[in-house]
């Protein structure tokens, strides 16, 4: 199994409280990674480093091999590393469907001289070809019929599902989901659930932090568990319980997934 | 009266096209910019002194070129992005909302206080003059048509930016500048460089205000720094606000109701015996309380910025579940 992303001793501090501390993981392609913890364990700032929207005191983050830490955050997208953020950033003003024709980047498209001289034939047809993919991808979120609707005036429960539609449409090499299930009800959660399974079938790896234990349970190969900036436990999740560390730090009295459904 | 539309008409050509190069920087890339002013009188600036020739005592000012007015404003147009390049460069780097806005109070002011107090610059705060119709010796015309020509200048001038910005408006390069303005963190995450996007935006505005600033250079014939204060880039956003931010038609339309309707309009109000200032006072008046009535009631502007719309030409998905509901089967943990 190759890895494809590699946290290597990361430290972070804001003044006296070191939110990261030697924190090192890794997160293997074409599997779904969970990262959990209690609040205040520095998961959030730790997906901050690894996607250049914060910079590491020290330590290394390696993509495919290749060291990023201390790259700014477009750099970092454009390798094929994109994360969401733990409330949903849709472009409010911007249409749901160009909300998703916006997800790919384009360099060459989105020079000043090349918008100034007009599209190409050949950048017509492609054009043409993502609206195609946009609307198959709104389909499938249940957000074709809102597809011209100012995103911003979307529910909760549509953002979250647009940023997932986002990110089938941008296909990144991995994806970072900061607590995609929060205010998502349970019905939803299924959709999501099937989503988060969907983008490694389509070939984007995930890791996912999440609170929502069922759910982390129900989709993740392997969960990193962090406490006091820290990870303390590295293991598919049914050994977790067994970890006497983790379900002091953490855990508790685990609740199965059939209790969070009744 | 024929005149005075030439007049009205010829102010409302230059204005628009300034404001729609701020509309680029506020409207598009989201960044209320106050040094745009500043741009506007440096392409005025530039413009005087690359053609009215050597300053004669008393006046002093730089360079005293006698240059193709058609070159004068290119060159004039250079130094407006060249100033909006530094100035962007620094204030866009890490400020964003009031302190971007107050960095670019900062510089305006700045460069106004230097523009007065530094005469060998720009003659100080008498200003540069003998700018006499433009191109008029070249192309043999008098001063009774001149004045038609120099409209039918501002007005093709205006045409081609119209068509440039709509052109831009709809293009990648306009889509990616609005995801900064809605959510820029977003716009980073999708693989934007939000600074050197901005900074392209920031220093293409500022390129059209010093067009703006060059063309009224040579209706006034003169330019002093009592020709612009940093106040006035309020008006150039009144006009956008009360167009439709963002909205390249709404923003044409916006310096028609408020820099050519609204000012001209208090024009033919009575004078107040002894009270001279009444009406100019009047004017600044009626303008805040049209834009506080546009904030309030109609933020978007008479003409709002369009979305793109996607006509569906499947036929099918209108009638799709409001809801997304699921109920299939549970799926297997770790199906992958």
């Amino acid at each position: 199994m190759t890895v494809l992303l590699e946290v290597q001793g990361l430290h972070k501090h804001f003044g006296g409280v070191q939110a990261v501390e030697a924190c090192s993981f890794t997160a293997a392609e074409g599997q779904i990674t969970g990262l959990i913890g209690p609040n205040g364990a520095g998961k959030s700032t730790a997906i901050d480093l690894i996607s250049g929207f914060k910079i590491p005191d020290a330590g290394k983050v390696r993509f495919e091999g290749r060291e990023v830490q201390g790259k700014t955050p477009h750099v970092i997208s454009r390798m094929g590393l994109i994360r969401t953020f733990q409330s949903p950033r849709e472009w409010p003003g911007l249409s749901v469907l160009e909300n998703l024709i916006l997800a790919c980047f384009e360099p060459r498209r989105e020079r000043f001289w090349r918008s100034l001289r007009g599209p190409s034939r050949a950048e017509k047809e492609k054009a043409n070809a993502q609206l195609v993919e946009a609307r198959a991808i709104l389909d499938e979120f249940g957000l074709f019929h809102l597809r011209n609707e100012r995103a911003g005036n979307l529910s909760g429960g549509q953002k979250r599902l647009l940023e997932f539609a986002r990110m089938r449409m941008a296909k990144p090499r991995l994806v970072i989901l900061d607590e995609p299930m929060g205010g998502v009800n349970p019905v939803l959660g299924e959709r999501m659930a099937a989503a988060v399974l969907g983008f490694v079938t389509a070939g984007t790896s995930v890791v996912i932090v999440e609170h929502n234990l069922p759910f982390i349970e129900r989709v993740t190969d392997q969960v990193v568990v962090m406490a006091e900036g820290r990870v303390i436990a590295e293991a598919p999740f049914d050994q977790l319980r067994g970890n006497p560390a983790v379900v002091d730090a953490y855990l508790g009295e685990l609740p199965t997934y059939d209790d969070a459904e009744s | 009266m024929i005149d005075y539309l030439v007049t009205v008409l010829t102010e409302g050509s230059i204005f628009a096209i300034m404001a729609l190069g701020l509309n680029i920087v506020w409207g598009w890339s989201g960044d209320f910019d106050i040094a745009f002013y500043g741009y506007v009188a440096l392409g005025a600036y530039m413009t005087l002194v690359l053609t009215v020739g050597p300053a004669t005592d008393p006046t002093t000012y730089i360079l005293g070129l006698t240059l193709p007015f058609p070159l004068a404003v290119a060159l004039a147009v250079v130094s407006a992005m060249v100033l909006a390049l530094i100035v962007g460069a620094i204030a866009l780097r890490h400020l964003r909302g009031i302190y971007f806005s107050i960095v670019t109070l900062g510089a305006v002011y700045v460069l106004y206080v230097v523009t007065g107090q530094f005469v060998p610059l720009f003659n100080g705060y008498n200003g540069v003059s003998g700018l006499f119709d433009p191109m008029g010796d070249v192309l043999g015309l008098d001063y009774s048509s001149y004045s038609f020509f120099y409209l039918g200048l501002c007005i093709a001038v205006l045409i081609i930016v119209l068509l440039l910005t709509t052109r831009l408006n709809g293009s990648r390069f306009g889509l990616a500048l609005r995801s900064l303005r809605e959510d820029e963190r977003a716009a980073a995450a999708f693989g934007r460089d939000i600074y050197v996007t901005k900074l392209k935006a920031y220093v293409l505005g500022a390129g059209l205000g010093g067009l703006g600033g060059a063309l009224y250079a040579g209706y006034l014939t003169a330019f002093n720094p009592s020709a612009w204060s940093p106040v006035e880039t309020i008006i150039l956003y009144a006009a956008i606000l009360v167009g439709g931010r963002g909205s390249t038609r709404g923003v044409v339309l916006g310096v028609a109701v408020m820099v050519m309707g609204l000012q001209e309009a208090t024009r033919y109000l009575p004078e107040i015996a002894n009270q001279p200032s009444f009406a100019p006072a009047l004017r600044l008046i009626i303008t805040g309380v049209v834009l506080v009535l546009f904030i309030r009631f109609r933020p978007q502007g008479i003409l709002p910025e369009r979305r793109f719309r996607d006509k569906d030409p499947a036929g099918k998905g209108d009638a799709a579940a409001v809801e997304p509901v699921v109920t299939g089967p549970k799926l297997d943990t770790g199906a992958a």
